[in-house]
């Protein structure tokens, strides 16, 4: 996994999990509010070829290169969130 | 016509077409061993390929060659004693087989390969040297992905391996798989978690069986063969584990990297097989151009008749850009692995379409012969009839589109064009599996060839009639996916969303096409722009976009090139080669 140039860095896990809620409840158009972080991406109605728009969306946000297998081994926006975020400031997933 | 007077060995073959394409210094090894398919004493020619065929039966006769001359070790890397290096060099020397019979190709083998992919992108040591082993020893696997109730849908297939104190217990079918009753061993596709509504990425496993003789008997049964249309010498039949007991150490890569390795396999295989498909296209148009030669109709030869003509050059056009976009696609794989799987399920997709129109094409000139079970040109609708297999095989296109459509509204043409060694027969660096990805990068190297010789101030000579066209077109299909929601990008993605995916392989084929002109070609030079011209020109037509040419010269001279390598016995591939058959 390597960054690129447009990188956004979160000041902390609750802003990496804001943004993917907000994400998801784009995709799936519903509010935002009804979007549970620690509830599975699939059962949000998030399948495999959403991953893959999620995973191009955290490249052009934050920069950083992803493959849908992290959604797979993270499957929460909690547990994914916590992911990206070490990540993205060099810390331990 | 001509005929030639070098021999295979002869130093004074030309270095290059009449159009300026290089040429191989020698012929492909299997090429010389299978021989004149044309010849009628040849036991490894087209008449027995097309008596085994009848029969269902696989081509003892050729089968024999490719054994002696260890064909599989083309399956196994050089690291591990094989001969596996660069994939469009495996394509190159699988070329004869598949233009002598598709069906050969795959039933000797292409399918093992399939199977030993993931081998070598996920086996630990002693499961590489193991399946190498049993493959330098000439021995066959099968790929067993496919249940005849979830096709392509693989995160929905039902055969289990249940964990177990000894290892895993196998249930489930598996069927439509080749050499179910001769392979040696096999890679099973397994779930490993509990059936649910919601499949994820790590519902499932691959299994190598590397000795099928041994499950035990009563828990693993070959199932009967299925028939086919096409591809009739291969052996379809299934596999039924009913709590077949497997030792641990038959997981291949990690529990439930089933999908993410078959993924990265898959991106090998649709390359050799799009690759390999071209070989069918190759051959036919070989047989039908030797066919209008020698056909009299009206006081004159069939390819004296300008309808005959243009139909041959128009193939040979089509044999152009499917070998150029195979080709590019083949040599991603080393180069540009990143964008590798976009450009492997583009491949695995247009190129089959490519040759069955083409075949179809020329069928037509073929007439009544082509529909004749027997006769000299026979196996071109044999060849018409195995391209359908080859083209759903494994991955139908369908689902080729849907693998690229979720990479096209993220494209971004602004990194580095790819270089001339995308387009050529260089040595390319070892494929590295672990560097293909599942979700192709931003940058496309391979559109952005096309983006820069579009915005070049001096428009080379082939393009300049033909960039306005292809420049509106690339910029709408990149306008056109950028506003893909993300609802639309996935398997409920409607018909417009999926044209984009085929708008998008005909533009990757004009830019390999390019490529391979304006960066490719003998030392210091270039193809002859005509050519260039001549392929724009078809896809234009081919894809829809654009009325067949008024402008007759660039096909023209397609046909001189035609005319030429027939008459010195070289291939017709966008790589010609010398190759052992003879016009009459």
């Amino acid at each position: 996994m390597n960054t690129s140039e447009s990188t956004a860095r979160p000041a902390d896990i609750d802003e990496v999990v804001d943004w993917l809620i907000e994400r998801v409840a784009e995709y799936r158009e519903i509010p935002a509010a009804d979007v549970d972080p620690e509830v599975p991406l699939a059962e949000l109605g998030l399948d495999s070829v959403y991953v893959l728009s999620l995973c191009g969306d955290v490249e052009d946000h934050y920069g950083l290169v992803v493959e849908p297998t992290v959604a797979w081994d993270h499957p929460t926006i909690d547990a994914l969130a916590k992911h990206l975020h070490a990540e993205l400031t060099g810390g331990a997933s | 016509m001509t005929s030639p007077t070098t021999t295979t060995t002869d130093t004074r073959r030309p270095t290059a077409t009449s159009l300026g394409f290089p040429v191989a210094d020698r012929p492909s090894p299997l090429g010389e061993l299978l021989g004149d398919p044309f010849a009628p004493d040849n036991p490894t020619g087209y008449e027995a390929a097309l008596a085994s065929d009848d029969r269902g039966e696989p081509f003892a006769a050729a089968e024999a060659v490719l054994d002696r001359a260890g064909l599989n070790a083309e399956y196994v890397p050089t690291g591990l004693g094989g001969r596996l290096d660069g994939v469009d060099n495996l394509v190159r020397r699988l070329r004869p087989v598949f233009r002598l019979d598709a069906g050969l190709g795959l039933g000797h083998g292409l399918t093992t390969l399939m199977a030993a992919l993931n081998v070598w992108t996920a086996g630990d040591a002693a499961q590489r040297e193991r399946v190498a082993r049993l493959l330098l020893d000439g021995k066959r696997l099968s790929v067993a992905y496919h249940e005849l109730e979830h096709g392509n849908d693989l995160t929905n297939n039902h055969l289990r391996a249940d964990t177990a104190p000894h290892g895993f217990t196998l249930h489930g079918t598996k069927r439509v798989i080749n050499n179910t009753d001769r392979a040696a061993g096999a890679v099973v596709f397994a779930r490993t978690t509990p059936w649910a509504a919601r499949a994820t990425g790590r519902d499932h496993s691959l299994i190598l069986l590397d000795d099928l003789a041994a499950l035990p008997g009563d828990t693993f049964r070959r199932l009967p063969r299925l028939r086919t249309s096409g591809l009739a010498g291969c052996r379809l039949g299934g596999f039924e584990f009913d709590g077949c007991p497997v030792p641990g150490d038959a997981l291949l890569g990690g529990l439930g990297e089933g999908a993410s390795v078959a993924l990265r396999s898959f991106q090998v295989s649709r390359c050799v097989t799009a690759g390999a498909g071209t070989a069918l296209l190759e051959a036919a148009l070989f047989g039908v151009h030797r066919f209008a030669g020698e056909r009299v109709l009206y006081g004159r030869p069939v390819s004296a008749l300008p309808h005959a003509r243009s139909l041959l050059a128009g193939a040979f056009a089509d044999l152009q850009v499917a070998g150029a976009l195979a080709r590019a696609a083949a040599r991603a794989l080393h180069l540009h692995p990143a964008a590798a799987g976009r450009y492997a399920a583009t491949a695995k997709y247009l190129v089959p379409r490519l040759v069955e129109d083409a075949l179809s094409d020329l069928a037509v000139l073929l007439g009544a012969r082509s529909y004749l079970r027997e006769g000299a040109y026979a196996f071109v609708g044999k060849h018409l009839r195995d391209i359908a297999g080859l083209s759903i095989g494994h991955a139908g296109g369908v689902s080729c589109q849907l693998t690229v459509l979720p990479d096209l509204p993220g494209l971004r043409l602004t990194g580095p064009p790819a270089g001339p060694a995308l387009f050529d027969d260089s040595p390319t660096p070892p494929l590295d599996p672990a560097a293909l990805r599942l979700r192709g990068s931003r940058e496309d190297p391979l559109l952005t060839v096309l983006a820069h010789v579009l915005d070049a101030a001096q428009p080379h000579p082939g393009l300049a009639p033909l960039a306005p066209g292809l420049r509106a077109e690339l910029d709408a299909v990149l306008a056109e996916s950028a506003a893909l929601p993300p609802a639309a990008r996935g398997v409920a993605a409607d018909h417009r969303a999926l044209a984009l995916t085929e708008r998008y392989a005909w533009l990757l084929a004009a830019a390999a096409c390019v490529g391979t002109a304006t960066l490719a070609g003998p030392p210091g030079d270039t193809p002859d722009p005509r050519w260039l011209h001549a392929v724009l020109q078809r896809i234009g037509r081919r894809s829809g976009r654009l009325p067949e040419p008024r402008d007759t010269g660039p096909l023209d001279a397609l046909f001189g090139e035609l005319e030429h390598r027939v008459a010195a016995g070289l291939s017709l591939d966008i790589d010609p080669e010398p190759v052992a058959r003879r016009p009459v």
